[in-house]
């Protein structure tokens, strides 16, 4: 069809004009933005709850931006030095701190009772988004560390019984020598946890340390790190790990990993997690803790998995606040959203639920429920530079991996560079 | 005299575009990046003063530093004389005066054309991986493949093989100075029954030298700025091991992984610094082995 331009220009001039009509002249170009790092699942969720606000709140519209986690902070970033951060972003925990200090979010507290509902929120999870005694980020999740197992091959090689939940590293060790020695090789106990700084961080506090001080110093001592990249080196070397080759990259994409390709009966991941990973494989899957340490304190904790943030950009804060009030406390969103990222902290959101729960989301909140008091307290907030002190773990324990260093010396090495980059961050 | 300056005017606004976008777009940030390099800037509070701090730290603290000018020091002496002498020969081959030359040139032009893009070093991440194509086809001839990408020893040569596979650019090059070497000189040679390797060192060579030279800075420079498949084949990060961290994915990690905008400004600089060098290197050794057919004594 030919469109003549004065035409098309008549026309949408009608339509813009007939749609502004029956609106008062403010509230019609009301609009905010949110941004967060997904999947296609979550994003799919999300553009839903989109969706449902649009529709209850005509004259505010909600523009979507989404992408994966490894772009993510380098958009934002950039969006947060040209000052064009969206009203609403994703937060995580160990940036949260980072943003506060750049002054890049704005506080929430003067919305608290103001469009801002959280009577009936859990105050643990409200907790994780204070920084200096103010709220700066609403927790939309709660996680914490898993190691997922596949459950038929656990059977198969007879461990079923296992008191996964309270396990040790010597019952670990041994389940994963008896599955190898079962499927005869061709499935492998575990993945090979040496660059996970994730499960190490467990690994240290059930040894009584902690990665970083109160004041943000590194605090760990070298010899633990090196008894942890022992304990895999020990078992890489009984050969009941993945090959070293699978095992040097910690950003695996999902389908990757041990047990979702079929290469290890165990696999480290958040909590979170657990629902995605079943998506993806046709045996059934169950949750144990990380293995604790014999007499040793509580090494996992509970940690908000994701934050929802106002950012300093807003030029709207109230229609903002609107929508993330409906994000934790309109059925009809929270329902979309499920458990998707993490358990929710609103328990009449989690009782509204339960009634529907797949299985491998009753496994999620089962394992959640069972953790409650087998966890140690939220470390405290990770000063600036965490990000590359990570990266440096990662590295130091790819050559541990591939046989280049010892792990004593490796981890005498790191820990200096570690507390060489959180000087240099300050 | 009002009638020039009129005219001149006018060419002022016809040229105010590329003006604009010179200025505004290239001069400018390069400018202020000078700035920022003797800065300490987070990219949310203002750029704070050091003075020499990030280019003292540079060369004095960052082991990283001279980890990743290994990396690209590495990759640059294979990759440039590689992918050359790749070219050279394919230009040759071509140069046989067939009546399809038109079709195999798109064909091996088209590598470098799809070169650039991230489809190929995703691909490139595929084939080389522990499951990938290039290890199935050496099972076929019983042969144990290994994880070439996240081996930190083999890591570097998956990209020095995707620059050699990519010689497009500089293979026209040399077919066009292929094309201009006079053939009376071979036939002179034919006549005199020189041999086959005796014509390629005592004509084509000499012949081509400019050219060669041409696209030996051309290759150098576009060597020592690599980012894209280091980025991608490397999941962003420079590993395994640094073994992938060649210069501008640091100084891209620097930037806007760790909030270090003046350190990675100042990293620029020294990179800008590093290419001239090796740029007037070629430039000085050129008059021993470079000769102009035109050049007068």
């Amino acid at each position: 069809m030919a469109v003549s331009r004065r035409k098309f220009l008549t026309t949408t001039g009608g339509l813009a004009l007939a749609a502004g009509l029956p609106l008062p002249a403010l509230a019609q170009d009301r609009s905010i933005r949110h941004f967060w790092w997904g999947n296609p699942e979550r994003d799919r969720r999300t553009f839903e709850v989109i969706e449902v606000f649009d529709k209850n709140h005509p004259g505010i519209s909600v523009s979507g931006e989404t992408i994966g986690w490894g772009d993510y902070w380098t958009k934002m970033a950039t969006q947060t030095a040209g000052r064009n951060m969206a009203d609403l972003v994703q937060m995580d925990y160990r940036f949260l701190f980072e943003y506060v200090r750049r002054g890049a979010l704005q506080e929430l507290d003067p919305f608290i009772g103001n469009g801002l509902d959280l009577s009936n929120f859990d105050k643990g999870p409200l907790q994780g988004g204070m920084v200096d005694g103010k709220l700066y980020a609403l927790n939309i999740g709660s996680n914490s560390q898993v190691f997922v197992y596949n459950e038929t091959i656990f059977e198969e090689a007879g461990v079923a019984d296992t008191d996964v939940i309270n396990w040790t590293w010597d019952q670990f060790a041994d389940v994963c020598k008896t599955i190898t020695e079962a499927t005869g090789g061709k499935v492998k106990g575990s993945d090979d946890c040496s660059v996970v700084l994730e499960v190490c961080e467990v690994w240290i506090r059930q040894n009584g340390s902690s990665f970083f001080g109160p004041e943000g110093d590194v605090t760990v001592t070298p010899d633990i790190i090196a008894d942890y990249w022992q304990f895999w080196r020990d078992l890489r070397d009984a050969g009941v790990l993945r090959s070293a080759d699978k095992s040097l990259d910690a950003n695996l994409p999902m389908s990757d990993v041990g047990i979702v390709a079929g290469d290890t009966a165990i696999s480290n991941f958040w909590s979170n997690q657990i629902v995605g990973v079943q998506a993806l494989m046709q045996d059934p899957v169950g949750a144990a803790m990380v293995p604790h340490k014999e007499g040793g304190d509580p090494g996992q904790f509970i940690k908000p998995s994701m934050f929802m943030s106002l950012t300093r950009d807003s030029e709207d804060p109230e229609a903002a606040i609107m929508y993330m009030n409906d994000w934790i406390n309109n059925p009809e969103a929270t329902k979309i959203l499920g458990l998707e990222r993490g358990i929710p902290a609103n328990p009449d959101v989690r009782a509204a639920l339960a009634p529907d729960f797949t299985p491998a989301e009753k496994v999620s909140v089962d394992y959640f429920n069972a953790i409650q008091d087998k966890v140690g307290p939220l470390p405290p907030p990770e000063p600036k530079g965490a990000g590359e002190v990570r990266d440096a773990f990662i590295r130091a324990a790819t050559n541990v991996v591939l046989g280049d260093i010892a792990p004593q010396q490796a981890a005498e090495v790191f820990v200096d560079d570690a507390q060489a980059i959180i000087d240099r961050a300050r | 005299m009002k009638n020039t300056k009129a005219r001149n005017a006018s060419g002022y606004m016809f040229l105010a575009p590329w003006l604009i976008g010179f200025f505004l777009l290239a001069i400018g940030p390069i400018l202020v990046s000078l700035y920022l390099s003797f800065t300490r800037y987070d990219m949310v509070g203002d750029p704070r003063w050091t003075g020499l701090d990030n280019y003292i730290y540079m060369f004095t603290r960052d082991r990283r530093f001279w980890k990743t000018l290994e990396v690209t020091f590495h990759y640059v002496v294979f990759a440039v004389p590689l992918r050359l002498i790749m070219a050279l020969g394919v230009a040759m081959l071509l140069d046989k005066g067939l009546r399809t030359i038109g079709l195999y040139r798109a064909i091996f032009y088209l590598p470098s054309l799809l070169g650039a893009s991230i489809a190929i070093a995703i691909l490139w991440r595929q084939l080389f991986s522990i499951d990938g194509v290039v290890n199935q086809v050496l099972a076929v001839f019983g042969i144990q493949g290994i994880g070439w990408i996240t081996n930190p020893s083999t890591s570097i040569y998956t990209l020095i093989v995707l620059a050699i596979w990519q010689f497009g650019a500089p293979m026209l090059i040399f077919l066009a100075g292929l094309r201009g070497i006079p053939k009376d000189l071979y036939e002179a040679a034919d006549i005199d029954g020189t041999p086959r390797f005796r014509k390629f060192y005592a004509i084509t060579l000499p012949m081509l030298a400019p050219v060669v030279f041409f696209n030996l800075v051309l290759q150098i420079i576009e060597a020592f700025k690599i980012f894209s498949p280091a980025f991608i084949i490397s999941n962003g990060t420079g590993g395994p091991a640094d073994s992938l961290l060649v210069y501008t994915v640091y100084l891209f990690n620097e930037a806007f992984k760790f909030f270090r905008m003046g350190y990675a400004s100042a990293l620029a600089w020294v990179l800008l610094v590093i290419i001239g060098l090796f740029t007037a290197l070629a430039f000085a050794t050129s008059k021993y082995w470079v000769h102009y057919e035109n050049e007068r004594d």
